[in-house]
């Protein structure tokens, strides 16, 4: 029996990351009486990611953005890879007019920065943000419908006809009410440590190239940075500092007894990478996890009085390192659902079936479903990036040093390298699963 | 009842790092806290407040940022939250800063008359310890530092019976009403604030006291100008020569331990190493 | 140098309980003769008030006053703030001292801010050196703030008296010279106990009072020691060295020993000959507590521990290896100590 003193609110959002906080955005602006509750000190307190933020989502949450003064870092003006071996680097970087537009499409950001200040919009626009609690269960009617949330503080419970689920890759909630199966295996999730380090703002730009901190880099690394095991490396530049991490699959930490901060400690000290980052002070580190279960292993989204959507959800594309975006455009689809269900005055899982049919319509479930099997795929050529990056590497030495020898010596030999490190099959088969990993 | 808290805050000190080459305080992300044990002293007046009624307002005399700390004051319970700032308090010392809490509370007991006044028992980043008795002294009220708990409490009678630590022991000192406090962490242990108090806080905006208004403080008694004190000098303490390291694990244990003994026998530290020496306390204990 | 009673007064207020004079007391009259040496003059003055105390006034002279200002009163028997702050602020105000010198215990923190509330002057807290400015010729204090981690020198130049208050142990006690002589002025405060507010009920002395602060010997332990059998070993070389037992702030708050072992910024500050710190890291809110020390001694098995920083001998290695071993070499050497004298 609900309290007739307790707390009641329109809806209740768990979690203050770019996906609850566009659900909160955009349910107080359509006039519902809103409480997110975060754990952290204040939103963000504890969140980090590698620092790529796309506008394109923000947009579409909260449309003057820009005038806001969002705590952006730098744009991000050119991108690509770096395919790493011992002692040598083959870039790949692409810089174009394209990203030189006010907004950019892209900004690395700090989530200890950039975090508090979306919460703070939600605010602003009449939403109830309330730190320092965590939720620990859902509360349901007798006939399992979700009806409010109990949280770790005394007279801690709030009521509400629909819950949003925006509770980051931990998804306990979202296992507890039975929408996802238990713990992510370490094969499904990906564990990445990042330390943020701090470099006077002229430092970074003259490292990198650019001109000020109206230009930035976001680069990719492969290969020798994760001991050629599949995973990712990162480097973003901040305003002043730099982003540097590395993320495997858990399963590969476990296998290998890789103590993930040592790997990341390798990684910065490579030949090259190690220049980039001297004398800066480290002023952040942490690690967190990655859902990589794909497609096909995603959570319900949708229960009586409850949507689950970001991280919480598996809305992760790890190929191209995005997530806060599909985080923010899954919020925005279940706040408006959240919206559609009070005038409808019905918050039935078929009511709220909305939310799903809104994110296949949309880029989130759309890429989702396109990259299906990458996990798959790197999860069965565990070579992959450690062999082609050692390969692209050898290659480019004998392509750039081959000055006195016959042109064909040169490219039979490349071949050779192929041939011999991986075998033809073994290539084929490859690109196979890689195009099938990349069209879904 | 009504009760009124001073708190400040500070820099989690624990945190604090120095520019080894300018050997200045780096502050920038330093986290900003309520000082530890003004945190107490929040404590206890939400407890004399849930067992008398009455209301606990919170005041704190600093910058903007220090609004943050009074927000989460009311979390743990506190009614109101008075910011006093303004750039004139700047640099102020203990005297000014005693003078503008304690007309403040001067004010604040104008309007709704106040039973108990309570202060940590000093801020982590200065450590003085002598605002809440400079306080007590400007209004002329009976001060009880080193609070460690009230035994006894009447706001009827207005009387309250208080433990005290004192150099050698425990005091128990019965005061009138109103009384200044400051409190050790003893007084009350913290307990988590229920979810409304967060509810509350969540949309609570402190009250935003400047040098003028409501309150005209005088100019003369705040910031530099009411600082008899200046800081002339402020440097890093420089680093002692490190003497030598024996290792045990290249000169084995008996040895190491040998020649550590040999160097504190000749050092002349030790006279013997025989039983217990006299202290200056049992001394001057016969004088 | 210049007639006594002519030039400025530095004051040191004189605490006593129970007509035992606390040594923090000498240690500032020790500070207050070097200031006065720097001043044309300059005098030193202290001032005593309680109950029963004629007998600390000879003493007082002869740590180093030229003068004592005392007041006997039944009303001044126990501290409390109020009469206490009334009199000796009267006293001040009646006689102008240039400079007044508090120990900065739990007493003479509660009493020093009082008196320079009433006055209106500066009041310098925890200072650990004293030193008369060169060129201003004012009282230049310097203090650690923020936790150890800055000194920060403090100058009051237009208020007088120019106080502080400095912690016991902190500043060296000076040679006593018994039979130096001095004037008595008694002082009339005029209190009366109807204007008290405060009233002692009772008082519970400390319980096994380890008195850190004054012993000659620490053997300090930290989170390296193990556990609470590892202070037990502790004690036995603290008594093997004719020492006490003191301890980091981490195994206190976990309660493998009491507060009043605690030595660093929110502990005791202690200046014995030989500080034995054992698994300390040394970090500085230990090191303000304990840097004073004559000698220490460090055992820690991380070679980089900060304490190695501030230690005279470092010993790089196991507690509880060290300690058993320092303890039975000890015995062996007192036990031969003891054959040698009886041949
Ligand atoms: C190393 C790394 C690099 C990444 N790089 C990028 C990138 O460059 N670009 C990009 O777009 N994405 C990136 N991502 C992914 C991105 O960070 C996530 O997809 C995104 O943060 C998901 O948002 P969310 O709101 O779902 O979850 P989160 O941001 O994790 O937020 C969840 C929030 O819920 C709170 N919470 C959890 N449980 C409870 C509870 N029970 N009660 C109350 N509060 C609770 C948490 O404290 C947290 O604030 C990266 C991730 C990692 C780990
Ligand atoms: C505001 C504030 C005030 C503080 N006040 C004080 C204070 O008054 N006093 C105080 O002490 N601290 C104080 N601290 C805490 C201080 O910062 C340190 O955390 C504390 O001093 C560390 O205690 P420790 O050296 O025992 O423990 P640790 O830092 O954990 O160090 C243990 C040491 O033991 C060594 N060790 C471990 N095992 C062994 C072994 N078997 N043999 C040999 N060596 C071993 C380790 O190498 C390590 O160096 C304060 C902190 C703050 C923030
Ligand atoms: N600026 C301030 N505003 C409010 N209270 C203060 C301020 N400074 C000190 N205090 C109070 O006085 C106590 C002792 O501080 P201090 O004398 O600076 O050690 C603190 O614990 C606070 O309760």
């Amino acid at each position: 029996m609900p309290d007739p003193n307790a707390q009641r609110y329109d809806a209740i959002v768990v979690g203050g990351g770019p996906a609850g906080v566009s659900a909160a955005i955009t349910m107080a602006r359509e006039g519902l009486e809103v409480i997110l509750i975060e754990r952290g000190r204040f939103a963000g307190a504890k969140n980090f990611f590698g620092g790529v933020m796309y506008t394109r989502a923000l947009a579409e949450v909260l449309p003057d953005f820009q005038a806001r003064k969002p705590p952006w870092e730098r744009p991000v003006t050119e991108q690509g890879y770096w395919m790493l071996a011992p002692g040598s680097v083959v870039r790949f970087m692409h810089a174009s007019q394209a990203y030189r537009q006010d907004p950019a499409d892209a900004y690395t950001v700090l989530r200890a920065r950039f975090d508090p200040w979306f919460a703070q919009q939600a605010v602003d626009l009449g939403a109830l943000v309330v730190p320092k609690t965590t939720v620990v269960a859902l509360i349901e009617d007798a006939d399992g419908r979700v009806i409010g949330v109990r949280t770790d503080r005394p007279a801690g419970e709030v009521f509400a006809p629909i819950v949003i689920l925006a509770e980051g890759v931990n998804n306990l909630l979202t296992q507890r009410h039975g929408l996802a199966k238990a713990d992510l295996p370490p094969r499904f999730v990906a564990l990445s440590v990042k330390q943020y380090i701090g470099l006077p703002a002229k430092e970074v730009s003259a490292r990198f190239g650019l001109a000020g901190t109206q230009e930035g880099l976001a680069i990719d690394i492969f290969g020798d940075a994760t001991l050629g095991l599949p995973g990712t490396a990162f480097l973003y530049t901040d305003k002043a500092g730099i982003s540097i991490g590395v993320g495997l699959l858990l399963e590969e930490f476990v296998k290998h007894g890789l103590p993930p901060y040592a790997v990341l400690e390798r990684f910065k000290r490579h030949p090259i990478v190690a220049p980039y980052l001297e004398g800066g002070e480290a002023l952040e580190y942490g690690a967190h996890l990655i859902p990589e279960q794909g497609y096909d292993r995603m959570p319900e989204l949708v229960a009586d009085g409850v949507l689950v959507a970001g991280d919480a959800a598996g809305m992760v594309d790890a190929l191209h390192r995005e997530g806060t975006n599909l985080a923010m455009l899954a919020g925005k689809l279940a706040g408006e659902t959240a919206v559609m269900a009070h005038r409808a005055g019905d918050f039935s899982a078929r009511s709220l079936g909305h939310y799903r049919r809104a994110l296949e319509q949309s880029f989130v479930l759309k890429d989702l479903k396109q990259y299906r099997r990458m996990t798959d795929f790197l999860d069965r050529s565990p070579h992959f990036m450690g062999t082609y990056s050692g390969l692209v590497n050898d290659a480019a030495l004998r392509y750039f040093t081959a000055h006195d020898r016959p042109k064909r010596e040169m490219e039979r030999e490349i071949v050779g390298l192929l041939r011999d490190r991986r075998g033809f099959f073994g290539v084929a088969q490859d690109l196979y699963q890689l195009v099938r990993g990349m069209r879904g | 009842m009504h009760t009124i808290v001073a708190i400040k805050q500070v820099p989690d000190t624990s945190n604090v790092r120095i520019n080894p080459e300018t050997g200045t305080l780096i502050r920038e992300g330093v986290p900003a806290i309520i000082n530890p044990y003004d945190v107490h002293a929040v404590e206890l007046a939400v407890r004399l407040k849930e067992r008398f009624g009455g209301r606990v307002t919170a005041i704190t005399m600093g910058p903007a940022a220090a609004a943050e700390a009074l927000v989460e004051c009311v979390e743990q319970g506190v009614d109101r939250g008075i910011l006093i700032s303004d750039r004139k308090f700047a640099a102020a010392d203990t005297l000014a800063t005693s003078y503008v809490l304690g007309s403040a509370i001067e004010a604040l007991n104008a309007e709704d008359p106040v039973d108990l006044l309570l202060f940590g028992l000093q801020a982590i980043d200065g450590d003085t310890a002598q605002v809440g008795p400079g306080v007590a002294t400007r209004l002329g009220l009976p001060l009880i530092s080193y609070a460690l708990g009230l035994e006894s409490f009447d706001p009827v009678a207005r009387r309250a019976v208080v433990r005290r630590k004192a150099e050698r022991g425990v005091e128990r000192l019965e005061t009138r009403l109103p009384a200044l406090l400051t409190v050790e962490k003893e007084v009350a242990e913290v307990a988590r604030a229920p979810l409304p108090n967060l509810i509350r806080a969540a949309r609570y905006q402190p009250e935003l006291w400047t040098a003028e208004a409501p309150l005209r403080f005088d100019p003369d008694h705040i910031g530099i100008k009411g600082s008899p004190t200046i800081v002339g000098r402020a440097y890093t303490p420089p680093p002692k020569t490190p003497g030598e390291r024996l290792r045990v694990a290249e000169q084995g244990l008996a040895e190491t331990v040998s020649q550590a003994l040999a160097a504190i026998l000749s050092a002349g530290v030790v006279e013997s190493l025989g039983p217990v020496p006299v202290t200056p306390q049992q001394e001057v204990s016969h004088g | 140098m210049a007639e006594p009673g002519a030039g400025p007064k530095i004051w040191v207020f004189v605490e006593q309980d129970g007509g035992r004079a606390h040594p923090v007391s000498w240690e500032l009259l020790g500070a207050a003769t070097g200031l006065a040496e720097q001043l044309a003059g300059g005098v030193v003055e202290a001032v005593l008030l309680g109950h029963a105390v004629q007998a600390i006034v000879p003493e007082a002279f002869a740590y180093g006053a030229d003068r004592v200002y005392c007041s006997d009163d039944p009303l001044l028997a126990h501290y409390r703030n109020l009469p206490y702050a009334i009199g000796v602020s009267q006293l001040v105000q009646a006689h102008q001292p240039e400079i007044f010198l508090v120990g900065a215990t739990h007493l003479g923190r509660d009493l020093a801010s009082s008196i320079a509330t009433r006055v209106r002057t500066g009041l310098t807290a925890d200072c650990t050196e004293l030193s008369i400015d060169p060129q201003l010729k004012i009282l230049a204090a310097t203090r650690p703030t923020f936790g150890g981690n800055l000194m920060a020198t403090i100058l009051c130049r237009q208020r007088r008296p120019q106080m502080a208050t400095v912690r016991p142990r902190v500043l060296p006690l000076p040679e006593r010279q018994p039979g130096r002589v001095g004037e008595l002025v008694r002082a009339e405060l005029g209190l009366r106990e109807a204007d008290m507010p405060v009233r002692l009920l009772g008082f519970e002395p400390a319980a096994g009072g380890a008195d850190i602060e004054y012993a000659d010997v620490i053997v300090a332990g930290g989170r390296g020691v193990g556990g609470p059998e590892g202070f037990a070993r502790l004690a036995e070389l603290a008594e093997a060295l004719g020492g006490v037992v003191g301890a980091s702030r981490p195994v206190v708050d976990a309660g493998w020993i009491g507060y009043e072992h605690q030595v660093g910024q929110t502990g005791k500050t202690v200046r014995p000959k030989l500080y034995l710190a054992a698994g300390i890291s040394g970090a500085v809110q230990h090191r303000v507590g304990m840097s004073g020390a004559d000698f220490i001694l460090a055992i820690n098995r991380d070679p980089e521990a900060p304490i190695f920083q501030v230690a005279d001998l470092g010993i790089v290695g196991d507690v509880a290896e060290v300690v058993p071993e320092l303890i039975r070499q000890l015995r062996a050497r007192t036990a031969g100590a003891q054959g040698g004298s009886h041949a």
